[in-house]
């Protein structure tokens, strides 16, 4: 293709050694209420400046009162719709919401196109709302490698919701499951074999299961297999809940953010180390 | 010369000598594809197409199957209707350049709101800087009266660009019924009014959510048959989605699909396609691919034919008329030297009218720069008369007709556009196709081949990607609305949206939501109503944007 | 470590033409960079969040029907918000006299239909590596 570039960006420009300071800088603004620093902050993360373990340990301890929710699901089966209708139910609890929007990078180029956020521009002008859109780059499991940084950063800055929402392939998402606390998968009626292909890997990580497009007729079928099929699974200590939702009708969001409230209840957080 | 067929045989000995001369002479020979994917060859003969097909396949004009005009006389009985888009500035802008045009010759009104006018809102609720930059600001009735002052509603035909909730059509039945011209005398145009070419392509007319602007749409259909009978309320689209980057077979295809779509909702409502079919026009691109655009159309002007009849159920000769308004691509023009663009206007006007436009747009040369100059829309206007009155191209029917190659290139396109169709047909029609996102996928992968191939040299543009010239001359400025005119025009306004009862707008208001509510009610009467009684063009909107939703486009890259 | 150029690709004003914004989105993705794509109609307010939060190196304004009239705003508003040092680039119908005009506001570049795809690609390139070297080094 004429104007492709074959394989990603090949200029590189390391990043100078006094990154890590200067993200240490950013944090403290950031963690100060400002949000242009916090942006910065998420940039140099982003680019790979290094997260020390002693800031980690220092966010860990700020972001105990925060809930990192991970919404993740195959394409198509309306995470952004559900995303949009979440911030909205948060903020009507009133909650304070950072969003990490994640889109698949092109294995081909490098590049990507980062549409998330548009498809929440109902909220994205509230002021306790801050999105941010992020590309895979390239990693495999649906986030970006500093996605978990990123996401712990914003709970640090003392949001009250953190929602990750993540490239589904429908496969195990092993990596959300260490950035955040809760995980939602949503899952289209009528999935048919996909379903079976989820139960696999995603009824594992799982804490909530959506079933999305409530109003249609096969959604009620696809909850039932998905309740039955928890059913038969032998790890029964964490009770998985599925929540039929309608998000354009606003049907089931109530219930699903009481379902996450209940799972994990404000001032209470995960440690390091935790599943 | 009168020909007869000839012999099998000696044609194939001809026809071999020809191949193996063109072989040896052509040197390297080159590959040629039109925008539509069809390939063309060097020459047509009577293998590709011959006379004997005439009757079945052609017809006489104003006979099934229509391939070479809807009515027996065509051009040389009453030539197409020279309708120029005009808008600009204030209601007195517009009113002064359309009696300008007119002693030009112009036979009709068609008159382009403002770009805030487009997206829903009046003067008052959006960026001062934006007013009548592009079209006339017009937010009530009063306002249409002034920019129709001195038109003949009774005798001139009058094109509204005009898409869901029709409020300009509103404005100007008031206006009509104040001057006491019955509405059964209107003759004219809801033009563009097709939403989903808004909603997949040209998103500044997308103003409700789908499932409204479909019942708005057939409301105002079944009002305008019933009430202002020579009026046609339903404009299909194939400029939006050839302007998108659509090649042309596809922008025919999805233009037909809409009009099955619309066809069909219209029937579902209990509407007898023989009233609403024959009101039923067609809004069209033209390229500059000059043999393309002509087979486009003439394969529409059959497939539609036979659309009407059988798919749809017509049964009156009326209701299979394929009628449409033409307008020269934007999208051909280039900024690089810009009096270029009147060669390619005049070429983009003649396959129009080969091709059997009832009417005709032609751009002026400096579209590409800014909203049109009164000297590049005089030139415009000047070019379609010199092609009427100086080259005499109304003088015979369809005088392509026959051509080997222009009757090989309409069965070809006829195919290609019905192949497209089944793809749209096979998700459940276009609504469907819309709302998925097919069509706005399709459009924008034909967009980007376009791109490729102009990067790649492979299409050339004269004066962007050869023959550039290093001095081309600098654009003329954009012509802009007087600041003081149209200040006084908003402060007008609002002295005059103050003076209104405000107990009589809420009722008014309340009524119009009620209507939109009510699954039995005609919208498009309230809207009238609402017209008449003093609301806005932006209270309308803003009105049926709370009952059907904001329309939202579906963005996809 | 590489650094990715973000780009921002947006519509300011009432147009709503977006093949344009559609193609330059898709060329800048294919050469490697990051794009945030925008449907049309976007407020100003709304722009200047968006920036901040996403930390975009280049601002795209996409403008047909004379949108480029209320660009000017957009720059003061991004000023206020302390993003003056973000470029801002516009692409579409834009007469000559009023590119200079903008040029005179502080927009960085407009480019003009039948500008070559490579064109633009390249010089957004450099400049989201100027934005993010003079952002990122003091």
């Amino acid at each position: 293709m004429c104007m492709a570039s074959a394989g990603r960006l090949s200029r590189s420009r390391p990043l100078p050694a006094t990154d890590h300071e200067r993200l240490a800088r950013a944090v403290a603004l950031a963690r100060s209420g400002d949000r242009a620093a916090l942006s910065c902050a998420l940039t140099l993360i982003e680019n790979g400046a290094l997260v020390s373990g002693e800031m980690s340990a220092e966010w860990q301890q700020a972001a105990l009162r925060c809930h990192r929710i991970g919404l993740t699901g195959a394409p198509g089966a309306g995470k952004s719709t559900l995303a949009s209708a979440l911030i909205g139910e948060f903020l009507r609890r009133g909650r304070s919401i950072a969003v990490l929007a994640v889109d698949p990078s092109s294995p081909i180029t490098g590049g990507a196109v980062l549409g998330d956020r548009v498809r929440m521009s109902a909220h994205a002008d509230d002021s306790r709302v801050f999105i941010r859109s992020m590309a895979s780059r390239g990693n495999p499991g649906g986030i970006a490698a500093t996605t978990g940084a990123s996401a712990l950063l914003l709970a640090a800055c003392r949001y009250d919701i953190v929602l990750i929402e993540t490239v589904g392939t429908g496969q195990s998402e092993v990596a959300i499951v260490r950035a955040a606390d809760s995980i939602i998968v949503a899952v289209p009626p009528d999935a048919g074999d996909e379903v079976q292909a989820l139960k696999a890997g995603v009824l594992e990580i799982a804490h909530v299961l959506v079933v999305t497009k409530s109003d249609l007729p096969a959604a009620e079928r696809t909850a039932n297999e998905l309740t039955a099929s928890l059913r038969l699974r032998a790890d029964r200590d964490r009770a998985v809940r599925v929540v039929p939702v309608c998000a354009p009708k606003n049907h089931g969001v109530q219930a699903l953010v009481d379902a996450l409230e209940t799972q994990r209840p404000r001032g209470t957080g995960k440690q390091d180390g935790d599943r | 010369m009168n020909r007869s067929v000839e012999m099998p045989a000696l044609d194939a000995a001809a026809a071999q000598q020809w191949q193996r001369e063109y072989d040896a002479q052509i040197g390297k020979d080159r590959a040629t594809v039109n925008r539509s994917g069809i390939p063309v060859k060097a020459l047509y003969t009577p293998a590709d197409w011959d006379g004997t097909r005439h009757l079945h396949d052609l017809g006489y004009p104003g006979q099934p199957p229509f391939t070479r005009g809807i009515y027996p006389t065509m051009h040389r009985g009453r030539t197409w209707t020279q309708r120029q888009l005009i808008g600009l500035g204030t209601p007195t802008d517009y009113n002064l350049r359309l009696t300008d045009l007119l002693s030009q010759g112009i036979s009709a009104v068609s008159l382009i709101p403002c770009n805030s006018v487009f997206r829903g809102y009046d003067m008052d609720e959006t960026h001062a800087e934006l007013l009548g930059t592009c079209g006339t600001v017009i937010n009530h009735a009063g306002h249409m009266d002034e920019a129709l002052a001195g038109v003949d509603l009774a005798r001139v035909s009058c094109a509204m660009n005009d898409p869901s909730p029709f409020t300009l059509f509103a404005f100007l039945l008031v206006t009509a019924k104040r001057r006491g011209v019955p509405w059964t005398q209107l003759t004219g145009t809801s033009n563009q009014s097709d939403y989903l070419s808004h909603f997949v392509a040209n998103h500044m007319f997308y103003r409700l959510a789908n499932a409204g602007a479909r019942r708005v749409l057939v409301d105002q259909i079944a009002f305008a048959i019933e009430h202002v009978p020579r009026w046609n309320p339903m404009s299909v689209v194939g400029q939006h989605t050839q302007q998108a980057g659509a090649t042309p077979a596809e922008a025919a295809a999805f233009t037909l699909s809409t009009a099955i779509q619309n066809a069909e909702d219209c029937i579902a409502r209990g509407l007898d396609p023989d009233r609403f079919l024959p009101r039923f026009t067609f809004f069209f691109d033209i390229s500059v691919s000059f043999f393309e655009e002509i087979a486009k159309f003439r394969a529409m002007r059959r497939l539609w034919g036979r659309i009407a009849r059988e798919r749809l159920g017509a049964g009156t000769p009326q209701a299979w008329r394929f009628k449409f308004h033409g307008q020269t691509s934007g999208a051909d023009l280039t900024r690089q030297q810009p009096l270029n663009n009147v060669a390619r206007v005049t070429i983009q006007a003649m396959a129009g009218i080969f091709g059997g436009l009832q009417s005709l747009h032609t751009d002026a040369y400096d579209e590409a720069v800014s909203c049109p100059t009164e000297a590049g829309a005089r030139i415009a206007i000047a070019t379609q008369n010199i092609l009427k009155e100086e080259s005499h191209l109304t003088d015979v029917i369809d005088p392509l007709g026959g051509s080997y190659y222009v009757e090989a290139m309409t069965d070809a396109m006829e195919a290609e556009i019905e192949r497209v169709m089944a793809r749209i047909d096979a998700v459940g029609g276009m609504y469907a196709a819309a709302e998925s996102g097919l069509v706005q996928r399709m459009i924008g992968e034909s967009a980007l081949c376009f791109q490729r191939q102009v990067d790649q040299g492979e299409q050339t543009i004269v004066g962007v990607n050869k023959y550039a010239a290093e001095d081309n001359a600098a654009s003329p400025a954009q012509p802009k609305p007087d600041p003081a005119a149209m200040a006084q025009h908003l402060t007008q306004f609002r002295r005059w949206k103050a003076l209104r009862d405000g107990a009589s707008v809420k009722r008014a208001l309340a009524a119009l939501a009620h209507a939109a509510e009510s699954p039995r009610d005609n919208v498009m009467a309230e809207i009238v109503r609402a017209a008449e009684a003093g609301i806005t063009h932006g209270e309308i909107c803003a009105c049926l944007r709370d009952v059907y939703g904001f329309g939202r486009p579906l963005v996809a890259v | 470590m590489t650094i990715i150029p973000k780009v921002l690709v947006t519509k300011i004003g009432l147009d709503g033409h977006d093949r344009g914004s559609r193609i330059v989105t898709a060329a800048l993705r294919d050469a490697g960079m990051e794009v945030i794509y925008t449907p049309p109609w976007q407020e100003i307010a709304s722009v200047v969040k968006l920036v901040l939060e996403e930390d975009v190196d280049v601002i795209g304004i996409s403008s047909l029907a004379t949108d480029h009239l209320i660009v000017p705003k957009l720059i003061e508003a991004l000023a206020a918000a302390g993003l003056a040092h973000k470029p801002v680039i516009v692409g579409g119908i834009v007469p000559d006299s009023d590119a200079r005009e903008l040029e005179a506001a502080g927009v960085a570049r407009v480019f003009h239909p039948g500008s070559a795809m490579q064109d633009i690609v390249t010089y957004i390139r450099a400049a989201a590596e100027r934005s993010r070297a003079a952002a990122y080094s003091e």
